[in-house]
């Protein structure tokens, strides 16, 4: 046995020295090496490096040009022919590739274009940056918890604007909601009504100063004056046909709330403005002259204590200032003007971070936290992966097919970069066309997105240029991870082994590659089955979950009162009662449960010097509220029939917040609130009650009478022939009050929007499981079907020698199950990981049992089964004479 | 024709090619070499000379059969042509030319 001479230096060698020296260069060397290897090893070796190092020169380093010789054009141009003449080849390997990829492509694009939707938001405001919002920081009691609100105390703008001469624009703002709008003719008589859900805004000319909301007709100054309004180009067009003619007509608002509601006022339309984007959280339609409302009380008002519900308020700053200086001087400023017991503080926030501050909510109800969109890009870049996946899969897979290709290419001289070039171009015209099959799905399923998240998208790759680099860099990207590996595996195949098809035995490392691909598709697949399972579970509580009352057949009316309508609520509660189907007749300020839109107070309790540490809801409702929700009392008694405030009930959380051992102990004690206007005794206790979502822990809670503050009926429904009863109770509702446009919205409605935005979450999981559980399976044929083709001998060896047929399908099937639960091991605890977060937001929440992982990996095992089955069944049944007798 | 140029080390090698004939390859040159000027010489000096003698048409090469004790590398067999042996007949005869013309005296012997 001869020495060998040292490897990494021959390697080095081989790397530079030209292909047509290097025989003779290295045989030379090697001889000398030899030769002296007897005298002296050691020497030799060191001999040989010297030689080797001295051959490190010009004349001998290979050439830097990859492809000297060729035309590169016309190469490329062969590559693509050779390429598309193999994806017409083999249609069916390229049909799952592309259709995998334009899925998962059309997925990432759609989350792209809601992303980008989301994220800006409010950003067309050429002063942006220096917009900020104040918000109020909340102590509640001593609790170490702090909450935001949008709110803030009515003085908050005036006392801004005196106290704070940096500020260079202070907006306040009020949103109204439920206003009714009558169009008026020349005389004032009403012609049309309309309601406006929201969309009626409170405000002066600063915030046009400070926002960019173009006008078409009018003036902003109009703002200065009482009783003029800027209407949006789409309300002038909806209230009076046309907007050119609307300016200087007259409407009507009766705006809409409860206490606080003041008389109807008649506006003039004194300006038209432009149509307001939809990536806005300022969802303007009609914006009412500030002074018209807050003029008398409210400017002078100096209650820094309470809080505006709905009233806001937005400031614009000089770019120079330092925020945190600028907060800890308006910390100090609360603390100055409010009462030495209230500990709240008011902070500002810069307009970009209002989008995504889902706690404190914004006008629009459009929020989205950062979460959520970071979840959304993880899972687009999972399932782009999958599809990657897959063309990895099946590439390599085929690479057996292609080995005679490559050894032949390979013996006519070409050499590796250019056989990677090749699958690269060919890996590029799969993506390309799986780029533009996505823009089609996107440009098909956009309305369908649109409605499942309640947005305006549009999709213009034209005008867009963000889409276009979007799906460029997509393309490349897929091209690059995909295209990438084949490209190596299939160009490094020895053309000696390739040409004698001696490739099965080297092709192992790829199976287990191949196996671990399939693997970490079935991981993301799993996971997405299972936290699909969880929150939809979840989603099913919230709906299922017994309240602690009755939501079933009760409608909510809502309306306003005043003294003309407060002397008809007797006679209408009576008419109503008369109708066949209903039940019961409730007149509340709003209904026991509330997700947003509770009254919370502090009170003294049986005569305290102070007021209580904690804040309670405070309801009101007539005697028939307990009846009609089937409210349980613990203790005591129901309200007595009265106009007025004159006993309080209670629920239980109230009693243990007091620190009271039984419901009992607080019966006949007096509670004072709203600093002594309601002063009156507990009559009653109900059982605790979820009076709030299940997001949150329900919360102590005073309810007392006083008709001046109903704001809507709650009629209970027997279940037979609803629509007829609706019918009659409209009709009456009609009668007695006229002025007012019906509307009515079910119980269980109501609660189900308070969980809008989950069940969308659950709506988007349930789509993206099932896409990447069909990506993965589309992946899984792939494979399977290409397994077939490839032991036809060894089935038909097998047949021949007596196995059935249900052997050969297990045969098949075997592996995959395998894998499969090798993926749902890995699957699991991340899966529970993350749900157990998200679950952790809800007080109220379902237990994450084992059964529903079971379930899940359940689930993608039969899926998965049956897609290969049909592949294992075919190839079991296929005749072993066939196939053993081609060769 | 001009002829091309050749240096002082490139006529050495083209001589002991000429002087090996079809048996001239890298080691052999180089050995034979290192015998006959008792100096050691870096085999890439060979490879470079030759290839450049070959560029210049001096000399022309085949490969030969496998062997194993190369490490599966063939040899390159170095033969000269016409115009290397014209060459190497030009600097001959400008030698002894230049040689006979040195005056016949006595160095002292």
């Amino acid at each position: 046995m001869k020495a060998r001479p040292p490897k990494r230096p021959l390697l080095f060698l081989r790397w530079f020295c030209r292909e047509d020296y290097l025989d003779e260069i290295e045989g030379d060397l090697i001889e000398i090496f030899h030769r002296r290897h007897e005298q002296s090893p050691a020497k030799a070796r060191r001999q040989f490096l010297w030689n080797l190092i001295k051959h490190f020169r010009p004349e001998f380093i290979r050439s830097l040009k990859l492809r000297p010789h060729y035309n590169s054009a016309a190469m490329i141009r062969n590559s693509f022919k050779t390429s598309s003449r193999n994806i017409v080849r083999n249609r069916n390997y390229a049909f799952i590739n592309i259709a995998g990829l334009a899925i998962g492509i059309a997925v990432c694009m759609m989350i792209f274009i809601v992303i980008r939707f989301q994220t800006s938001f409010d950003d067309f405001h050429s002063k942006k940056d220096r917009i900020y919002r104040v918000l109020t920081e909340y102590h509640h009691a001593d609790a170490a918890t702090i909450f935001y609100g949008k709110e803030v105390p009515y003085p908050m703008p005036v006392g801004l604007k005196t106290t704070f001469p940096q500020i260079e624009q202070v907006a306040p703002i009020y949103a109204s909601h439920n206003d009714q709008l009558d169009v008026l003719d020349d005389n004032g008589s009403p012609i049309k009504k309309f309601k406006e859900e929201s969309g009626v805004f409170y405000t002066g000319p600063s915030f046009f100063e400070i926002f960019d909301f173009p006008l078409l007709a009018g003036s902003y100054a109009s703002l200065k004056d009482r009783n003029n309004v800027l209407i949006t180009k789409e309300i002038a067009e909806k209230y009076f046909g046309d907007w050119r003619s609307a300016v200087g007509k007259t409407i009507s608002l009766k705006s809409g709330g409860s206490i606080w509601s003041h008389g109807t006022d008649i506006l003039k339309v004194s300006g038209i403005l432009a149509t307001i984007p939809a990536n806005t959280d300022f969802q303007l339609k009609l914006v009412v002259s500030y002074r018209t409302f807050f003029d008398g009380y409210f400017a002078k008002s100096t209650d820094w204590d309470g809080i505006g519900q709905n009233f806001g308020c937005y400031i614009l700053l000089p770019s120079t200032i330092a925020i945190d200086d600028f907060n800890r001087q308006l910390r100090a400023y609360s603390r100055t003007v409010e009462s030495p017991q209230n500990k709240d503080s008011h902070i500002i926030q810069p307009l970009s971070a209002v989008h995504f501050d889902v706690q404190t909510g914004d006008y629009s109800n459009k929020t989205i936290s950062r979460r959520l969109l970071n979840v959304l890009w993880l899972i687009a870049a999972f399932i782009l992966l999958i599809a990657c996946v897959n063309f990895i899969n099946l590439s390599t897979a085929q690479a057996v097919n292609r080995s005679k290709e490559v050894g032949v290419r390979k013996v006519l001289g070409s050499n590796r970069a250019q056989l990677q070039t090749q699958f690269i171009v060919e890996a590029f015209l799969m993506v390309a066309g799986a780029a533009v099959i996505a823009v089609i799905i996107s440009i098909l399923l956009l309305p369908y997105v649109n409605r499942l998240l309640e947005l305006s998208l549009s999709f213009n790759i034209l005008r867009d240029p963000a889409i276009t680099i979007f799906l460029f860099a997509v393309t490349i990207v897929v091209t690059a991870v995909a295209g990438f590996y084949p490209s190596v595996v299939l160009s490094r195949f020895n053309p000696v082994h390739a040409l004698k098809s001696r490739l099965a035995a080297n092709t192992t490392k790829g199976i287990s590659l191949r196996r671990g691909l399939v693997v970490f598709q079935f991981i993301i697949a799993q996971a997405l089955i299972i936290g699909t399972l969880i929150i939809v579970r979840q989603m099913n509580y919230f709906m299922d979950q017994p309240l602690g009352f009755d939501k079933d057949a009760i409608v909510n009316v809502p309306f306003r009162t005043d003294s003309v309508r407060i002397s008809r609520m007797d006679y209408l509660r009576k008419q109503l009662l008369s109708v066949k189907g209903v039940r019961a007749v409730s007149f509340s300020s709003n209904t026991p449960v509330e997700d947003d839109n509770d009254m919370w107070t502090t009170f003294r309790f049986n005569h305290a010097a102070k007021e209580t540490d904690f804040y309670a809801i405070s309801k009101f409702a007539d005697n028939e509220f307990v009846p009609a929700y089937k409210l349980q009392l613990v203790a005591g008694r129901n309200l007595q029939p009265s106009d007025m405030t004159r006993e309080f009930l209670v629920n239980e959380s109230l009693v243990k917040s007091l620190g009271l051992k039984k419901p009992e102990d607080i019966l006949n004690k007096e509670i004072s609130m709203w600093g002594d206007h309601i002063k009156c005794p507990v009559v009653g206790v109900l059982k605790d009650f979820n009076d709030r979502s299940f997001r949150r822990d329900l919360a102590p809670l005073l309810i007392t009478t006083d008709v001046v503050m109903y704001s809507q009926a709650a009629i209970k429904l027997a279940t037979t022939d609803i629509p007829a009863t609706m019918s009659s109770v409209k009709k009456i509702w009609e009668q007695t009050m006229p002025d007012f446009v019906f509307e009515y919205r079910f119980l269980d409605d109501k609660i189900g929007s308070f969980y809008k935005q989950e069940d969308q979450l659950a709506r988007l999981y349930k789509i993206f499981a099932a896409i990447a559980i069909f990506l993965s399976c589309l992946g899984l044929y792939g494979l399977a079907s290409f397994m077939a083709v490839q032991r036809i001998k060894e089935v038909g060896i097998r047949k021949v020698l007596g196995a059935s047929a249900t052997s050969i399908v297990y045969l098949f099937s075997r592996e995959f199950i395998l894998l499969i639960a090798i993926a749902l091991a890995i699957a699991t605890p991340i899966a529970w990981y993350y749900m157990h977060k998200w679950l952790q937001d809800y007080p109220y929440r379902i237990d994450v049992s084992w059964w529903l992982f079971a379930a899940g990996g359940l689930v993608a095992i039969i899926i998965a089964l049956a897609t290969i089955s049909f592949q294992a069944i075919r190839a079991a049944r296929a005749n072993p004479v066939k196939s053993l007798r081609t060769e | 024709m001009k002829h091309p140029s050749i240096g002082e080390f490139e006529e050495l090698v083209l001589l002991m090619v000429a002087a090996l004939h079809d048996e001239a390859y890298g080691v052999s040159i180089r050995e034979n070499l290192v015998e006959k000027l008792s100096k050691n010489i870096n085999i890439s000096a060979i490879h470079v000379a030759l290839k450049r003698m070959e560029d210049k048409g001096l000399v022309t090469s085949r490969f030969g059969g496998i062997t194993e004790d190369r490490g599966g590398r063939r040899k390159k067999y170095y033969v000269i042509t016409a115009l290397g042996k014209r060459i190497l007949d030009t600097q001959y005869d400008l030698r002894t030319g230049l040689y006979k013309l040195i005056p016949e005296i006595s160095f002292g012997r």
